[in-house]
């Protein structure tokens, strides 16, 4: 349950990171519809990646942290980045899956 | 591993999961509502802002009361946490831990001094029906596997297969549990915002802490163990996509639903309950259920 535990904290420092972090970027009004960002997009796709794919404690810990950063982010930011990262990372799992 | 170490990793685990999930739970009622939204770890920096402000006590207070209600109530759900996913013990104690729960809900009213915490108290102690259910439920988990073990119930559904398609109708009466016990649900009489937020009113500083705290691992505990006793066995990606999906179903209902009078409220939750025992009763005793 350890490796449990790291996780879900990786996953909510990132958030609230990501939020404190968003809120220093983007002070205006809520934007219903932001710009995809390609740098959160990056990071997001990262982070999945190693948080579904990596098999260590470690190295899934960081992304979820990474993962979390970029899903944590004021709402209205971060939405199409964290949809792309999830579903990058969850076709990567399957493809892993299947082919090993 | 020591079995303190289990308790406090499983604590933590419960707490924070428990947070984030009423945060999705939020943002789900929050975007049926076409609203933006919290963000959904904001449930959490809630729980934990609320450690570091200033704690004022009202005159009318009982004192001992009014500050050990607290303490108890997240000590009840620090034990609903041993007994479920630590222990996988009885599900007799967890149906304890619901009843003392609905005397602290009632204490915390009562000893507040407010009006609107006396009423939310009075309103406690009619919503017990909806224990009643839960009770019901845990029987007929008792009659199919024979055992009250959370342990022997997993085993059982391991060579069986899982109870949600053996006792449906134990299942309806149990979500509506879930249901009563989410935020903003139709049955949450205790917490009417006629009533501010209830038997919670006058709670300030670092005893709210306690009571989101408590909250949050209350909301874990009770789909953890709906999960465990309905689904049969799962891993931890099971029970994250169960307790997401439960969230998410919860968001939906409560977000399109009003709050029921109390009345309503509890004849709701009876005739449903009635509804899903004797429909359950039926099935056991015409053959469906092997």
């Amino acid at each position: 349950m350890l490796d449990y535990m790291i996780y879900i904290l990786a996953f909510a420092v990132g958030s609230i990171l990501g939020l404190v972090y968003s809120y220093k970027q983007h002070g205006e009004p809520f934007v219903a519809d932001s710009d995809f960002n390609m740098p959160a997009a990056a990071i997001s796709i990262i982070g999945w990646c190693l948080a579904f794919n990596s098999g260590n404690v470690i190295l899934s810990a960081i992304g979820f942290l990474l993962g979390g950063f970029i899903m944590g982010e004021r709402p209205g930011y971060g939405r199409k980045e964290t949809a792309v990262g999830l579903i990058l990372a969850i076709l990567l799992y399957i493809l892993l899956k299947v082919t090993v | 591993m020591n079995l303190m170490a289990d308790i406090l990793i499983n604590v933590i685990i419960a707490f924070l999961a428990g947070s984030l999930l009423l945060g999705l739970h939020r943002k789900v009622m929050a975007r049926v509502q076409k609203r933006p939204g919290p963000p959904i770890v904001q449930h959490l920096i809630h729980s934990l802002k609320f450690f570091f402000k200033e704690t004022a006590i009202p005159k009318t207070v009982s004192k001992v009361f009014y500050i050990g209600i607290v303490f108890i109530l997240a000590l009840i759900w620090v034990v609903g946490v041993i007994v479920g996913p630590v222990a996988h013990d009885s599900l007799l104690i967890l149906f304890g831990v619901y009843a003392v729960y609905k005397i602290v809900e009632h204490n915390a009213g009562s000893s507040s001094g407010s009006p609107y915490g006396k009423l939310s108290c009075v309103r406690a102690v009619l919503s017990a029906a909806t224990e009643l259910p839960l009770f019901a439920a845990i029987v007929f988990v008792y009659l199919i596997t024979g055992s009250m073990n959370i342990g022997e119930i997993i085993s059982y559904q391991s060579v069986h297969g899982p109870l949600i398609f053996s006792i449906p109708l134990a299942a309806l009466m149990f979500f509506m549990l879930i249901i009563t016990k989410s935020p903003y649900s139709p049955f949450a009489i205790t917490k009417d915002k006629a009533l501010i937020s209830g038997f919670e009113t006058e709670h300030f500083g670092f005893l709210r802490g306690f009571m989101l705290f408590s909250e949050s691992i209350a909301w874990y505990v009770l789909l953890w163990v709906f999960l465990t006793i309905f689904f049969g066995p799962l891993d931890a990606v099971g029970y994250l996509i169960g307790m997401i999906v439960i969230s998410f179903i919860t968001g939906f209902i409560n977000a399109t639903t009003p709050i029921l009078s109390p009345n309503h409220s509890v004849m709701t939750q009876i005739t449903i309950g009635a509804i899903c025992f004797f429909g359950s009763v039926l099935m056991i005793f015409t053959g469906v259920v092997a």
